[in-house]
């Protein structure tokens, strides 16, 4: 079977995209996009957050002094910058209720953001109020408690006679020390960093594929309504057409992924890691082994032409926008569909729900590539998975030239579901 | 050059579930010659160019080109214009010609004069690295003509050529099909303007209703239909004239005058008579017969 037009079109198709603004636009924009959403909420909240100007009634006389020491050292990482207390402790006055009402009073009038009171009854109950004209600050909040409960906990200590200094160090917790073992040796990598990694690839993938799909579908309703495609099936059989079309937009897609994996390359680099502030210390980023690129690539091909030639087909069968995409959204679905499972198979890539997801053809190209990217899957799982999505998508690229074929040259009225099934099945 | 047809169509036939499309139609194009493609709007000649160009395969019947059977690479010697015609809107002309070129196995160094041949004769020379978008629609019609033959086709098929065109580029086509017949190259076009077609062809198919009705070489089917076409003046209303035995039709015409058509069998001299006899006749005069009555009567004849 000739297939130097397929190629002929193809070519046309990947320069016509590659030339255009649009896509040179998109290729930067996205990386700078995601980078943006992880350091400008970081960023506004260390600017809005700095100086939570705290004021604590102290009845116990102690707690206010070991509040003050431990809100110096938080523990939870990060939280230090983000919210920052000036604190003020206070005796409790003769008049409570009218001290309560003064408190109120600079609140509201903005002397201050919030107090607290701490009496031996809140203390006893665990339950120690925080009043401040907005309480949505959770991260202040956050490290408040964090700094409060230590305080706590050395004040009943020492009220109990024990010395707090030697609890804590008797009683002092341990952290996880992840490493991740694979076929390529034994290496540390936390926790945090698999799950990047893996979340990286997913969403590139999904994203990949949904984007390049409706383009697909959009560049074969421009051939049918701009009438062009008639004057390339007198030279050209229609499933060349298809295959060149879906092959020019399969390498535009890979152009694209190409530079932004090469510039996650060179970002997770461990210079550049440490240049960027927003990012934990104590989290460490992804190394990719090459291995993992692989299997993108194999699941992005794989989902590319199983999805495309869908979006071709639909593409095909009708003659504008609005009407392709009731339909698209199907195919749609079934592309959304793994991110529902998202979740459950980070959590474990091993479990029923997470290996029988993945082998499922339409969903192997996102679920099984997350699995992959969380730890390598019994080798037999990938080979099936890969080897029933391959089928699928031949399947998938046969019923879609057959509709593609029939549509092309259908104008007027939309066709119905059961015109499409006859399409697909008249030789 | 063997005078065998260089396009023949033997029965063939399409149908769209119960709508019959073309209903067994033959035709022999021969080579070196313009042919005309005749017949109303809906008649099936659409669908008997896209069984010609093999985008749809008939359901029965066979499509033969130089004297056999159609083989898939013929797609090459053949330029098509199709009636519902586009370009790529953001491509260059160039461009776009360099892609319709590569799509019949020219590579693009060995298209690129012929390309600009082209593009110097329709006056267009200039606009080569232009965007599509950016050019008059008259100007995409020629770019589209261009498109049709730089690949030095064998024989060009166009569908509705005239349609849609200012009457400048009307002519400039009507000069270039005219000019392509002077190389030795077979053009076949449809059209439903009989005028169109009867001064440039030299064999029509007269389509009607999925069949062919007439189909041969113009200046013998006007040979066979003259002697049929009278023109008459007399005070006699057309309505009333078509009561004289042996008048098949009567058209009035602009100029006051009659146009009349006989039956086969019918004495030219019986039917003045008649004329005579209803009312006063200033002339009657045997004339040729336009393709507009040719179909009229032959539709009438089949039927």
């Amino acid at each position: 079977m000739p297939l130097e037009n397929a190629l002929v079109v193809a070519r046309r198709e990947y320069l016509a995209r590659v030339r255009t603004k649009g896509f040179w636009l998109a290729t930067i924009a996205l990386p700078l996009l995601l980078a943006g959403m992880g350091v400008v909420p970081t960023l506004l909240m260390v600017g809005a957050d700095t100086g939570q100007r705290l004021v604590v009634v102290d009845e116990t006389g102690e707690i206010g002094d070991l509040l003050r020491r431990e809100l110096g050292a938080s523990e939870i990482p990060g939280l230090q910058e983000v919210a920052g207390f000036t604190l003020t402790v206070e005796a409790p006055a003769a008049d409570r209720q009218a001290q309560r009402a003064e408190l109120n009073r600079r609140v509201l009038d903005g002397e201050i953001d919030a107090w607290s009171w701490l009496d031996d009854a809140s203390i006893t109950e665990g339950r120690i109020g925080y009043n401040a004209e907005s309480v949505s600050n959770f991260l202040t909040q956050e490290r408040l408690e964090d700094a409060l409960s230590r305080a706590v906990r050395v004040y009943r200590l020492e009220r109990a006679g024990y010395d707090a200094e030697a609890v804590s160090e008797l009683t002092s917790g341990v952290r996880l020390k992840t490493s991740k073992i694979s076929e390529e040796g034994e290496k540390e990598e936390g926790a945090e960093a698999g799950i990047i990694l893996a979340y990286l690839l997913f969403f590139l993938l999904y994203m990949v594929l949904l984007i390049y799909g409706q383009q697909v579908m959009n560049g074969v309703l421009e051939e049918k309504t701009s009438r062009i495609v008639e004057v390339i099936v007198s030279t050209t059989r229609p499933f060349e057409l298809m295959l060149g079309k879906l092959t020019g937009v399969c390498c535009t897609a890979l152009t694209q992924l190409g530079i932004w994996l090469a510039a996650l390359a060179v970002v997770t680099l461990p210079g550049v890691v440490s240049a960027m502030a927003w990012i934990p210390e104590e989290v460490d980023l992804p190394t990719f082994a090459p291995g993992i690129f692989l299997h993108f690539l194999i699941c992005f091909l794989l989902g590319f032409f199983l999805f495309s030639s869908v979006y071709a087909a639909i593409g095909a069968a009708f003659n504008n926008v609005q009407e392709a995409q009731q339909f698209a959204s199907v195919a749609v679905f079934f592309l959304i569909a793994p991110v529902f499972f998202f979740w459950v198979v980070i959590n474990d890539p091993d479990s029923t729900v997470s290996v029988v997801t993945s082998l499922v053809p339409l969903f192997t190209p996102l679920l099984m590539m997350l699995r992959i990217a969380i730890k390598t899957p019994p080798a037999w799982q990938i080979v099936l998975g890969y080897l029933l999505t391959a089928l699928a998508t031949w399947a998938s690229i046969w019923a879609g030239a057959r509709i593609y074929r029939t549509g092309i040259l259908m104008y007027g009225k939309k066709p119905s579901a059961r015109e499409l099934w006859r399409w697909l099945r008249r030789a | 050059m063997s005078d065998k047809p260089t396009l023949e169509l033997r029965q063939v036939r399409k149908c769209y579930g119960d709508f019959v499309a073309v209903a067994g139609i033959s035709l022999a194009v021969p080579p070196g010659s313009i042919y005309g493609l005749l017949g109303p709007n809906g008649a099936g000649k659409t669908t008997t160019i896209r069984m010609m160009m093999d985008i749809i395969a008939p359901d029965e019947g066979e499509v033969r080109l130089f004297g056999r059977p159609r083989r898939p690479e013929d797609r090459r010697r053949i330029g098509y214009l199709p009636e519902e015609r586009g370009l790529y809107q953001k491509m260059t002309v160039v461009d776009q010609m360099v892609f319709l070129a590569q799509l019949r196995g020219l590579k693009r160094r060995d298209a690129l004069p012929a390309i600009r041949d082209w593009l110097a004769r329709v006056e267009l020379a200039d606009w080569e690295r232009k965007k599509v978008e950016e050019l008059s629609k008259g100007m995409q019609q020629k770019i589209q003509l261009v498109g049709t033959v730089l690949h030095d086709p064998d024989i060009v098929i166009l569908d509705e050529p005239f349609s849609g065109l200012d009457p400048i580029n009307q002519e400039l086509f009507k000069e270039l099909l005219a000019g392509y017949k002077t190389l030795g190259k077979t053009v076949l076009f449809s059209t439903h303007v009989m005028e169109q077609a009867e001064k440039l062809c030299d064999s029509i198919c007269l389509i009607s209703r999925g069949r062919a009705v007439l189909a041969g070489r113009l200046d013998e089917i006007k040979r066979r239909f003259g002697g049929h076409s009278f023109r008459v003046t007399t005070d006699t209303p057309a309505e009333r004239m078509v009561s004289v035995a042996g008048i098949e039709q009567a058209l009035p015409q602009d100029d006051g005058t009659v146009k009349i058509l006989l039956e086969e069998t019918a004495r030219p001299g019986e039917v003045l008579g008649g004329l005579v006899r209803l009312g006063e006749v200033a002339e009657f005069r045997s004339e040729a017969p336009g393709l507009e009555e040719i179909f009229i009567k032959a539709v009438r004849d089949a039927a």
